[in-house]
């Protein structure tokens, strides 16, 4: 009898991590999956720049870009929103007569969107971001004011248009965002103020300024088409996508517009956070 | 619900997004003259203190020289019209840089006598001197320090100028001589101020252009300096200068006759006392104009030169013998000092 309680109580304990194991499963199945698709991708920029601080006049010139972004499902509002982080940098050449102009610009953007399902295949998105963009535009042969640096934040509408479509026994997606920034502060030296003045004396007085449409009218659009590869179950896609960034500024008379278009291209990977034998259950966050 | 958000999105862009672009002068000889004259109009600091000092009227310079940037065909003749009309400004930070290279203006110093030779200064810096970073030391027989600042190009360091002051620590007095520097970094001539004196002391203002108007100034925020954390010299010093004696020199001459112990002797500086900032025509052609004008204490301008406290220059006699007259008068005014010091 004994010997009995004992086998009872041996196969009891090894039975425990196996049951706790369905139990996990089972658990799994009633929680929504997690899905996040990630992209990096390389670019050429066309550059079209101005900063009535340095000059008056455009410098154009070509850049290269790269960007990162993550786009998921978010844990909370019962999965019902959508979570975008956006890292962006540019590093572009720019001329005008024999005049050099570097640009250097990062932005990473953090954005949360409620989808809306208007049609089969096709959602619209809509939500708000926070910006932050930081860099400089460097003229080597102005003496005193070389550079003029980039520094803003602003808080922005954004939007995205996401459409399915089948090509060839494969699912192709089209997606186009939008972000407006309406209300932020940036850097902003006054008309004829030097950086010595501000860095160098700490004359540093009313250099940040508020912004909004009416004095920072700018914009960015991003066009991408993600091509699915016979790679891991159709969880890598190539990306090609087109982006007009649309930065313009008119504060203290200084106007700046910093226009880049950049075609990309990369991979976008779909990660899933669940365990295997839930990709069966394949969709996107898209 | 997303029908209204995305016409909102687009609403905000038409009405809000219009379009923030450069000047739409064309590259032309007479797109480029009056990019350059606006560029003037709305930048230069010193239109008030020049109608002042010489009665320019800048609506009259563009009527002078636009016919003849209207005729012009020739990017080299373009050039010298362009050149000609900053001339009109009489200030030596406005220049024009093109490949064919810069115009200046030089009357600022060429209009005055030398007061400087290198030959003589030979027959006193001898051939011991010592140099650190571009300034030239030694010490005269008679126990006076001499040291020889060309420019204000070069990056000093606390070492560099620690050195030097060590290097001269048994020196009674220093002659501090700038003539001919034409300036550099204004950090440069701050930083070797900063080695005479024990406290900080405000010595100026500083303001800068807030708007295109020839009279929109920020209000004057003062200047400072903060004694250097290497060596000090708190003994006499005689600082000379002449009409080279331009930009961020001048403003080391702001600085110094500002503090005790210190006297200005020879011919009054050139000037230059804005800080200049620079832009480009539509031809890519730089241009390099006062922008940050910085006042006395007094708030008075120093664009057009600072009087020595002793005005003295190289006489034709001492020239002919090689001396420098302005060093001798250095001289005696120390023992000059020195002797009046035993006296009480």
């Amino acid at each position: 009898m004994r010997k009995a309680l004992l086998i009872a109580i041996t196969l009891a304990l090894l039975a425990t991590p196996a049951m706790s194991r369905v139990r996990h499963i089972v658990t799994d199945t009633i929680i929504p999956e997690r899905i996040v698709v990630k992209s990096s991708l390389f670019g050429i920029t066309l550059l079209n720049n101005l900063d009535t601080y340095l000059s008056n006049y455009n410098h154009k010139g070509l850049g290269i870009n790269f960007s990162h972004e993550n786009f998921r499902d978010a844990r909370t509002g019962n999965y019902r929103w959508k979570y975008q982080t956006l890292f962006n940098a540019t590093l572009g050449y720019a001329t005008l007569g024999n005049n050099i102009q570097y640009t250097a610009l990062i932005s990473q953007s953090w954005s949360g969107y409620h989808p809306f399902k208007v049609a089969k295949g096709l959602t619209l998105l809509a939500g708000a971001q926070i910006q932050f963009e930081g860099g400089a535009l460097y003229n080597p042969a102005n003496g005193n004011n070389p550079a003029a640096a980039k520094l803003r934040t602003a808080l922005a509408a954004t939007g995205m248009v996401i459409y399915h479509f089948p090509v060839l026994r494969s699912e192709w997606i089209a997606r186009y965002q939008v972000d407006i920034p309406l209300a932020g502060v940036m850097f902003a030296p006054e008309f004829g103020q030097s950086y010595y003045e501000i860095f160098g004396l700490g004359h540093a007085k009313g250099i940040i300024s508020f912004t909004h449409p009416g004095n920072n009218p700018s914009w960015r659009h991003t066009l991408s088409l993600d091509i699915p590869m016979r790679i891991k179950r159709h969880s890598t896609t190539l990306r090609i996508s087109y982006t007009a960034d649309i930065y313009q500024s008119r504060i203290n008379s200084i106007d700046c517009h910093i226009y880049r278009h950049t075609f990309a291209l990369g991979f976008a990977r779909t990660i899933f956070k669940i365990k295997r034998e839930n990709r069966m259950n394949n969709h996107s966050p898209y | 619900m997303p029908k209204k958000i995305l016409t909102y999105l687009f609403i905000t862009q038409i009405l809000f997004t219009g379009c923030i672009d450069g000047e739409e002068f064309d590259n032309s000889c007479n797109g480029n003259f009056e990019a350059l004259w606006q560029l003037i109009d709305e930048r230069y600091c010193f239109f008030a203190q020049a109608q002042e000092e010489f009665g320019l009227d800048w609506n009259a310079v563009h009527d002078k020289y636009k016919p003849m940037a209207d005729t012009c065909r020739d990017e080299l003749i373009l050039f010298d019209i362009l050149g000609d009309m900053l001339k009109e400004l009489r200030d030596g930070h406005v220049n024009l840089t093109s490949m064919f290279g810069t115009s200046y203006y030089w009357d600022w110093h060429l209009q005055h006598p030398m007061n400087f030779s290198d030959s003589i200064q030979r027959n006193y810096l001898g051939t011991n001197f010592r140099q650190t970073n571009g300034i030239k030391y030694t010490t005269f027989p008679d126990s006076i320090g001499y040291a020889y600042v060309e420019s204000f190009s070069n990056n000093f360091s606390i070492n560099n100028l620690t050195l030097m002051l060590y290097n001269l620590r048994e020196c009674k007095a220093l002659i501090l001589d700038i003539r001919n520097n034409g300036g550099g970094m204004i950090t440069s001539a701050e930083k070797l101020a900063s080695s005479f004196i024990n406290e900080e002391i405000h010595y100026g203002y500083m303001q800068h252009k807030t708007g295109k108007g020839h009279n929109d100034f920020s209000a004057p925020e003062p200047l400072y300096l903060e004694p250097s954390e290497g060596a000090r010299w708190l003994r006499p010093v005689v600082v000379l200068t002449n009409r080279s004696v331009y930009s961020a020199a001048n403003h080391f001459v702001m600085i110094m006759r500002e503090l005790p112990n210190v006297a200005i002797i020879g011919d009054s500086t050139g000037g230059g006392s804005a800080l200049p900032l620079n832009s480009t025509l539509p031809n890519g052609w730089r241009v390099r104009l006062s922008a940050c004008p910085t006042l006395d204490l007094k708030h008075q301008h120093t664009e057009f030169g600072i009087a020595p406290d002793i005005k003295v220059d190289i006489t034709s006699e001492d020239w002919e013998k090689g001396r420098d007259t302005i060093i001798e008068r250095a001289k005696t005014l120390i023992f000059d000092y020195y002797n009046k010091k035993e006296e009480q």
